[in-house]
């Protein structure tokens, strides 16, 4: 039984191994960085990490100052201790990866954030085929989400910025600024519709062409001539003049929690469009299913019992990470 | 013509666009499009009525008597899954039944491979599924009914199903107001000429069918069947500097004013004919059998089709009895002889809206009084006096006066100012005391909706109960305040609640208690039914106290204590209203 414990905010250690993952400290000699969203970075920004080219790239982008050592999907890092540890694509974000760790008493999976099917603005999903320890985000735990199809929201997304040209109305796609705004852009990159993007997610626009990735025609937010395209920028700044200042203009926010009808009323704003970076509670079951591992362990959820219940009913070994805390550290 | 039928799918998709659509005036062009385009007045009829009464229109005082519970669980049978385990999360997650319900619909393997694909539903066959479930008597046949439903229904057809079949706000964000708005663009009718009908027909239904067939003209007021009541505005600050406050008084010129004492009682209308009397309560339901002695006196007075608009208070000792004494006559349907002895209930008119065929909401007040002072001195009907007001010293010694007769405080009335049913006017003012203010601690932040959507504008108020043997919380919720705060403190205030959200719950937060508010309310009433054992009137915002933390704001002895001092205080034989006849 390999020991797994969570380690201050979002964190996970192995101590046995010197492995942690997305942890805060140094605390453990390895430590992998699953994406560069703020909440998986550690705050402490010198700290030695390994982390994908791209996450590297976005970390520094964002100003994470410590020594990153680039691992590419499928290389297999060796460690003390006979461990193995090789990134898997995770779907969530550009150079999202999952961490597996193969040792000698079995194998770990961390899934980070992710998403299956992936984000077609991510190097795709992949998942090795056995896992003995899967350590399993589950923000979106519950059966009232199922996601719609990509292709499905992509075409919902150019549908609103083309409408509301003809309309004479600026789109804005109120978005984090890195991930989903990205998402947002390349969905619209076939409309030609030239797109406009905070000042803090532009230069992680860059990157994400560098790798690769078509976000079509953009530029960094301009007052002046904001009004001639679509405009995406972060729910934060709504009530800022940015967004304020745009006389005609329709708003349309893009989040998983979109799904639920009471953001329409904490949100003020045109449409809401439930598009997430994470997977939902089907995929989620059906991976766990497939992969059947020895044990499940659930992180970052609001909610683990409903999840919990039905692995539990399938025969499957889980626990919620988050209630069994520190105990045994 | 059942091909042509118009479907309660569509209905559906109507009700999901309006709470998609931002703007109200898209909302009433919206409906105001479908309404034109149904052809049959029996449709038109059961539109408008699912999308503002129900299931059943007003008028009928039927009801689907289906509990959420019953729902609930009903859905949960129907999806194969446990309720407590995997409904409850659900429904708390999105803090509806009904949404969770369409979701789970949708989602769930068992729920799709149950639905039936066949023809989608008629309106009309929908809303003969409501009178099936209303008529129902077990448990296990609304259940049946309820899963039958499940299974030929699309998911949004459920989720509007069901908040029709509850018989509140189909939660889109389109009142009453709008869609009387859409009613009358849908059939280019005046705006005004269409709530007046509903006002006095009391059926959007009616309504709605008559703007199409340009018989609006033909609506009359029908006789025991309740108008909303006109309401009175309250002023703030109504003495000024009088009473040592820096801002002006609100009002300095009284000319074009009446005064009458607000007795601190229940508001009645009174409908009578003959030997035959119905009494309504503010909220419109039939309250007749609660106050015999009322129908007993109003009967015997042989009076032609009348209305009147009053007050019932329970008086005794030639004394206005304070409203917990009548407090104990309401809800009970047929008081026996002691309670009838003990707080007999007197009616006061102030208001006159029909009398002999004739209606008088289009009449001025003056007019109105006029007709009511005749009638009221022929039967020896009690009504308040009416007085004129000098200037705001006046109102201070006739406010002073109006207590120490054991009465709220003053209700000023514009002489030429409209019977406005169902409005908070600015016709009628009214002048009162603070019930007191207490120091409390918010609990709960609920995000409003229309112009306030976005920021969390309700907030419920805890009164502390740390020290009380009684309790094993430190908090227990006392009243719920909507407003008294600025829009700066509003702000202010959703920034800071961000950090001591605790859980959610749909649109609402609970929080931990940190945020002192220094409240103002109108009355403390006894209310068994809630965790303090009493409920706070009109509570508003007074001051935020950011100063302040939460162990020094009041108890719920305080509360208390100044419940008993009010029942307490001393009471002068009154003499705001007369009741002598001619005869």
């Amino acid at each position: 039984m390999i020991t797994i414990q969570k380690q201050g905010y979002g964190g996970i250690v192995l101590p046995a191994y010197g492995i942690g993952l997305d942890t805060d400290q140094a605390i453990v000699p390895h430590v992998f960085i699953s994406h560069a969203h703020a909440d998986h970075v550690p705050r402490n920004r010198h700290i030695p990490v390994y982390a994908t080219p791209a996450t590297a790239a976005l970390m520094k982008a964002r100003g994470f100052q410590g020594e990153v050592t680039e691992t590419p999907f499928y290389s297999p890092v060796s460690l003390p201790g006979d461990v193995t540890v090789t990134l898997y694509p995770a779907g969530h974000i550009l150079g999202s990866a999952m961490t597996y760790i193969q040792t000698p008493e079995g194998s770990v999976l961390y899934t980070g954030d992710y998403r299956n099917p992936a984000s077609p603005c991510t190097e795709g999903f992949d998942c090795p085929a056995k896992v003995d320890y899967f350590i399993t985000e589950a923000t979106f735990s519950l059966p009232i989400y199922r996601w719609k199809s990509h292709e499905k929201l992509f075409d919902r997304l150019r549908t609103t910025a083309i409408q509301a040209r003809e309309r004479g109305e600026v789109p804005v796609f109120l978005t984090y600024n890195l991930g989903k705004a990205q998402e947002v852009m390349m969905a619209l990159a076939p409309t030609g519709i030239p797109v406009q993007i905070h000042g803090a997610g532009y230069p992680l626009c860059e990157i994400y062409t560098r790798f690769g990735m078509d976000l079509g025609a953009y530029t960094r937010y301009n007052r002046k001539s904001v009004t001639e395209g679509a405009l995406i920028t972060p729910m934060s700044t709504l009530d800022t003049s940015m967004v304020t200042s745009i006389r005609k203009k329709y708003l349309t926010y893009c989040s998983g929690w979109a799904a639920l009808e009471s953001r329409r009323a904490q949100l003020n704003v045109d449409q809401l469009i439930p598009l997430s970076d994470h997977i939902d509670f089907f995929e989620l079951l059906a991976l766990c299913r497939r992969l059947a591992p020895r044990k499940i362990y659930l992180t970052h959820t609001p909610n683990p019992d409903v999840l919990l219940h039905y692995l539990r009913n399938d025969g499957l070994d889980a626990e919620s990470l988050d209630l069994q805390g520190n105990d045994d550290a | 013509m059942p091909e042509t039928a118009p479907l309660f799918l569509d209905f559906a998709e109507l009700a999901q666009r309006l709470a998609e659509t931002r703007s109200t005036r898209s909302k009433i062009a919206l409906c105001a499009g479908y309404l034109s385009g149904l052809q049959s007045d029996a449709d038109l009829d059961r539109a408008v009525r699912f999308l503002g009464e129900g299931a059943f229109s007003r008028l009928s005082g039927k009801r689907a008597a289906v509990g959420h519970r019953t729902i609930a669980v009903s859905a949960a049978r129907h999806l194969d899954i446990d309720y407590e385990q995997v409904f409850r999360p659900s429904r708390i997650a999105t803090g509806s039944a009904s949404e969770a319900i369409e979701k789970l619909l949708e989602n769930l393997e068992s729920g799709r491979r149950k639905r039936r694909e066949g023809a989608p539903l008629s309106l009309e066959s929908v809303d003969q599924r409501f009178r099936l479930l209303s008529g129902a008597r077990s448990r296990e046949d609304k259940e049946a009914l309820l899963q039958e439903n499940f299974c030929e229904l699309s998911p949004l057809e459920v989720k509007y199903f069901l908040r029709i079949l509850g018989g509140g706000s189909l939660r889109i964000g389109f009142e009453l107001r709008s869609i009387l708005n859409a009613i009358a663009r849908a059939f280019g009718a005046s705006p005004e000429q269409v709530r007046y009908t509903h006002m006095i027909t009391g059926s959007l239904g009616k309504t709605a069918v008559m703007a199409r067939n340009g018989s609006l003209d033909e609506a009359s007021f029908t006789l025991f069947q309740p108008v909303d009541f006109m309401l009175a505005t309250a002023l703030t600050d109504p003495f000024g500097q009088v009473e040592g406050g820096t801002a002006p008084a609100a009002l300095t010129d009284f000319t074009g004013f009446v005064a009458e004492e607000k007795f601190d009682g229940m508001r009645c209308q009174v409908h009578v004919q003959c030997e035959q009397v119905a009494l309504f309560s503010r909220d419109l339901n039939d309250v007749t059998s609660s106050f015999p002695e009322v129908v007993q006196f109003m009967s015997g007075l042989n009076l032609p089709a009348t209305v009147l608009d009053g007050e019932l208070c329970v008086y005794l000792d030639q004394t206005i009895q304070p409203f917990q004494s009548l407090q104990k006559r309401m809800g009970v349907k047929k008081p026996g002889k002691s309670l009838l002895q003990q707080h007999p209930v007197l009616f006061i008119a102030f208001d006159l809206l029909h009398h002999d065929g004739h209606s008088f909401f289009g009449r001025s007040l003056n007019q109105r009084r006029g007709l009511l002072e005749a009638l009221c001195k022929e039967n020896g009907i009690a009504r308040v006096d009416q007085f004129t007001i000098r200037d705001v010293f006046h109102l201070k010694d006739s406010f002073t006066q109006a207590l120490a007769n054991g009465n709220e405080g003053l209700i000023l009335k514009r002489t030429d100012g409209l019977y406005e049913f169902g409005q908070r006017g600015k016709s009628w003012l009214k002048v009162k005391q603070p019930g007191g203010s207490l120091d409390t601690v918010i609990l709960y932040a609920t995000a409003g909706s229309g112009k306030r959507g976005g920021t969390y504008s309700d907030f419920t108020l805890g009164i502390r109960v740390s020290d009380d043997p009684r309790y094993e919380q430190d908090f227990v919720p006392i009243g719920k305040a909507y407003g008294g705060y600025t829009d700066e403190e509003l702000k202010r205030l959703n920034t800071a609640i961000k950090p001591l959200i605790r859980e959610r719950f749909g649109p609402t937060l609970s929080l931990e208690p940190a945020i002192v508010v220094e409240i103002e309310f109108d009355e403390i009433q006894r209310n068994k039914r809630t965790k303090a054992g009493y409920t706070l009137r009109l509570p508003r915002f007074r001051a935020i106290r950011w100063d302040k933390l939460p162990g020094q704001t009041d108890t719920l002895a305080e509360v208390e204590r100044l419940y008993r001092e009010k029942i307490g205080r001393k009471r002068q034989p009154g003499a705001a209203f007369s009741a002598n006849s001619d005869n």
